[in-house]
């Protein structure tokens, strides 16, 4: 066995629970050897953050063994002693400093070793800054200012800033001595499908002296690009494949990932639509060649009455976007949206939709709830025709009895566990703050509602809660559209399912179809 | 019994709720503590008629000049035109005075709006950050008044002598600067809590992004706060007018701009905005009101005022703001 066999970094057992109650991670353990790609894929609230951020020394572990080149140590207590051990995380966003140079924000926090009674070595920064960057292969001028390099480019030159950090900890900015292990945080979130190939193949390269461990939900980069990998579901490692071993497909991997318990019983309790029978009911929605240079081209569809769409593709397929343009939140560059009523304007703003009868649902409950109003506040803030009177046109006066008994009514229906009305939602559970979020958009009963990830970060029971009350919403006449990245919320929702992918408009499925390719 | 209890603070949730938030607000605690501390100093002085009669004026004029602002400030904006609307409307109903008679009073919050709705507009469209915007407007408005007085007409001060009559007490001991201040004071609380214009202010300040995904035209009320604001502050000038015997100000003092954000800050409405409002604002004012009065019974050297309440507000928003955090996080 060659000693590149032998891991660098190891963690056993490791266990982390927060505030004493939320069990985040539950005995798992992980390795990375010299020069290799390393995934942790798993969903949201799955534990690959706080596993990351325990490598880092952000989090203390409850228990757990920390070995770095096979001798145990302690775990770093801060970014700086993870340094020491070889590791450093590049984040997903808010990373890079946009009004810094390349070379200060490489050596940003990184200044001590250049310089010299305070005064800061800028000849010397300048030459090592070039010179980590062309033995990395990065090619950029390093005295142009961060926010004019691609996106690409950015995520490169913080992941260089990663592997200076380590090396310098370690003695010199030189490329001997030791093997930096660097953490990406889902790298290619923000990136288009060029400049992400453009970041793997950097990596590739970068490969032949770093080791990366790569956190991600997008299934064919992990397959495409790790050596092996490790799968997180509920706190706790449910798989382990060495891609150069086995042989593992997309769609196991998949399973592995999602893997709770069926949602199956809702699908076979409701009736979705059949062609056929769609064609018969009224249109609500007609989406006509609507495209944006960069996102998405040419896509057409109508909604109908009772329906729900989904807009299924993989991450960054435009599918989002296309559901934020018809919410006003993004303009398109060409295309129309017509409702049933009305027109929409080119220049509109979600508030000009609302009028026209469209909704917004998304799971971020930051982007959706007021956390320190009261949950009375945070459900009529969309349904102010309801609780407010209007003695003249421009004054409207809220009337907190009708504002309470909405709440209160909102609260019954969707069995919100809180002492009141007025209890601030940040107090809340996460699956009832969702339920306070869905509940003033049920409330506000909105022609069509456009869901966004309408699940994200809750648990397993307050998921299914959300799917009844949406279904119910369905029935009584609210049309929608969905965009997520999980299959089973398409199959549980949606009557037809549109394949969407780098943009266009791939396919369309009516849900019996869709599960049987999905395998669900 | 219960029953009772409930339809009670449904008739009554604004003083509910204002009340159990005093008693989480640290600036309940330092009013009271500032009157304890002057009262066992200054017993005679600090309660005697005439003292309390000056605590009034002087909450009544920082009152008026934060009452306004505070819905700005609540949107995560900052109005700094006050002083602006109060000298130059001042100005302005001196020069209107030989033309419109008594009824130029009412130009002020003419004014105020239309000095406040610019305002909004110009935010908006130009995205120039409100405080400089409006600190620019407050610095031309207030040296065109100097100019006016001073260059134009050669006179020391626009005082109409006609208007002598807003001044003194209608009502014994209660100065006529509170009575013209009140109807503004309510207006802003109702503007705030009854409105859903409040509601809607509160949530751009606290999160403008899901306020914009709640449907709320942004843009809109954004301006209409600015408007209102103006508006307000142009009302309150008439008490202010009235306190200063018929006349406003010609020349710019740091301090008047001072105190409007001293009593917003001190109140509880962050400069971010989200959280608070006028009712906060009230008791800002008061314990600024406290702490200027008081310092003024130490006998402390006149010229020494100004950095002492420099001082002890820093300390005083220190502390304040240090008790918020409890009260937001908890």
């Amino acid at each position: 066995m060659s000693s590149s066999d032998s891991p660098t970094l190891e963690v056993r057992n490791v266990s982390k629970t927060f505030d004493g109650v939320v069990r985040a991670l539950d005995g798992v353990s992980m390795m990375v050897r010299e020069n290799e790609i390393v995934s942790v894929v798993g969903e949201n609230g799955a534990g690959k953050s706080t596993l990351m951020k325990i490598l880092v020394g952000i989090h203390p572990p409850d228990v757990g063994e920390f070995y770095y080149e096979g001798v145990s140590v302690p775990f770093p207590r801060n970014p700086r002693e993870a340094l020491k051990r070889g590791v450093s995380i590049v984040y997903q966003e808010k990373g890079v400093i946009p009004h810094l140079k390349v070379y200060q924000f490489l050596f940003l926090g990184l200044e001590e070793k250049f310089t010299r009674l305070g005064r800061l070595q800028l000849e010397r920064i300048l030459g090592v800054a070039k010179e980590v960057l062309d033995e990395l292969g990065v090619k950029c001028d390093i005295t142009s200012y961060m926010y004019e390099l691609p996106l690409s480019m950015q995520k490169m030159v913080e992941i260089v800033r990663a592997i200076l950090a380590i090396r310098l900890e370690h003695g010199g900015a030189g490329a001997d001595g030791v093997t930096p292990i660097i953490i990406l945080d889902e790298p290619t979130a923000p990136l288009s499908l060029e400049e992400r190939d453009e970041l793997f193949s950097h990596l590739l390269e970068l490969k032949k002296t770093s080791s990366f461990i790569f956190v991600s939900h997008i299934i064919p980069e992990v397959m495409e690009f790790s050596e092996r990998i490790y799968v997180l579901r509920d706190g706790k490692l449910v798989a382990y494949h060495d891609l150069l071993r086995e042989k593992v497909t997309e769609e196991e991997l998949f399973r592995e990932i999602v893997g709770r318990e069926s949602h199956s019983y809702l699908w076979s309790k409701y009736v979705y639509g059949k062609p056929e029978e769609l064609k018969e009911r009224s249109i609500i929605l007609s989406v006509k060649n609507l495209s944006k240079k960069g996102y998405y081209q040419d896509i057409s569809f109508h909604l109908h009455k009772e329906e729900c769409i989904g807009l299924f593709g993989p991450a960054g397929s435009g599918k989002s976007e296309i559901a934020k343009t018809i919410y006003g939140i993004i303009a398109p560059d060409s295309g129309t949206i017509v409702t049933n009523t009305k027109k929409a304007g080119s220049k509109d703003e979600p508030h000009h939709r609302l009028r026209m009868g469209v909704g917004y649902f998304s799971g971020e409950t930051g982007k959706e709830l007021f956390l320190y109003w009261p949950i009375r506040k945070n459900i009529s803030l969309v349904n102010m025709e309801k609780v407010a009177k209007k003695p003249i046109k421009i004054v409207s006066i809220i009337n907190f009895k009708a504002e309470r008994s909405l709440a209160e009514k909102v609260m019954k229906k969707l069995r919100i566990r809180a002492p009141s009305v007025e209890t601030e939602c940040y107090s809340l559970s996460g699956g009832n703050k969702q339920k306070v979020s869905v509940g003033k958009w049920l409330e506000r009963s909105p022609d069509i509602l456009m869901l966004e990830d309408p699940t994200i970060g809750i648990d397993v029971g307050s998921r299914e809660d959300i799917y009844e009350v949406l279904l119910e919403m369905k029935k009584s006449g609210i049309s929608m559209i969905l965009v997520s990245d999980d299959p089973k919320e398409y199959a549980i929702l949606c009557d037809r399912i549109i394949f969407i992918k780098d943009g266009k408009l791939q396919k369309v499925y009516i849900n019996e179809e869709f599960r049987k390719v999905m395998q669900l | 019994m219960r029953d009772k209890a409930r339809k009670r603070s449904v008739a009554l949730p604004v003083l509910s709720s204002t009340l159990r938030m005093l008693m989480r607000n640290p600036v309940s605690w330092l009013i009271i503590g500032l009157i304890a501390l002057f009262t066992a100093k200054y017993p005679e002085s600090f309660l005697s008629v005439t003292n309390l009669e000056s605590i009034l004026k002087v909450f009544v004029v920082t009152s008026m000049l934060s009452v306004g602002p505070t819905l700005v400030v609540l949107m995560g904006s900052i109005d700094l035109s006050y002083i602006g609307i109060w000298m130059f409307g001042g100005a302005l109903v001196w020069l209107l005075f030989p033309y419109l008679g008594m009824a130029s009073i009412f130009i002020y919050p003419v004014f105020g709006l239309a000095v406040g709705f610019s305002n909004g507009i110009v935010h908006v469209k130009t995205k120039i950050p409100s405080f400089i915007l409006t600190l620019a407007v407050t610095a031309i408005l207030a040296f065109s008044t100097t100019v006016i007085a001073y260059v134009i007409y050669g006179v020391l001060t626009l005082a109409v002598p006609e208007y002598r009559f807003l001044t003194g007490s209608l009502i014994p001991h209660l100065p006529n600067t509170l009575l013209l201040a009140l109807p503004v004071l309510a207006l802003s609380l109702f503007f705030m809590n009854f409105m859903k214009l409040g509601t809607y202010l509160c949530a751009i300040g606290s999160n403008e992004e899901g306020a914009e995904l709640a449907g709320i035209n942004v843009k809109k009320y954004k301006v209409l706060g600015f408007a209102v604001s103006g508006f307000l502050t142009g009302l309150g000038s008439i008490a202010l007018y009235s306190y200063l015997g018929a006349r406003a100000p010609v020349t710019l003092d740091l301090n008047d701009l001072v105190r409007g954000l001293a009593a917003i800050v001190l109140g509880g409405t962050p400069l971010v905005g989200g959280v608070g409002g006028p009712h906060r604002t009230l008791f800002g004012a008061l314990a600024y009101t406290l702490i200027y009065i008081g310092l003024f019974l130490t006998g402390i050297n006149p010229n020494h005022f100004k950095l002492y309440i420099g001082l002890t507000l820093l300390g005083a928003v220190w502390i304040v703001s240090r008790g918020l955090k409890g009260v937001l996080i908890s």
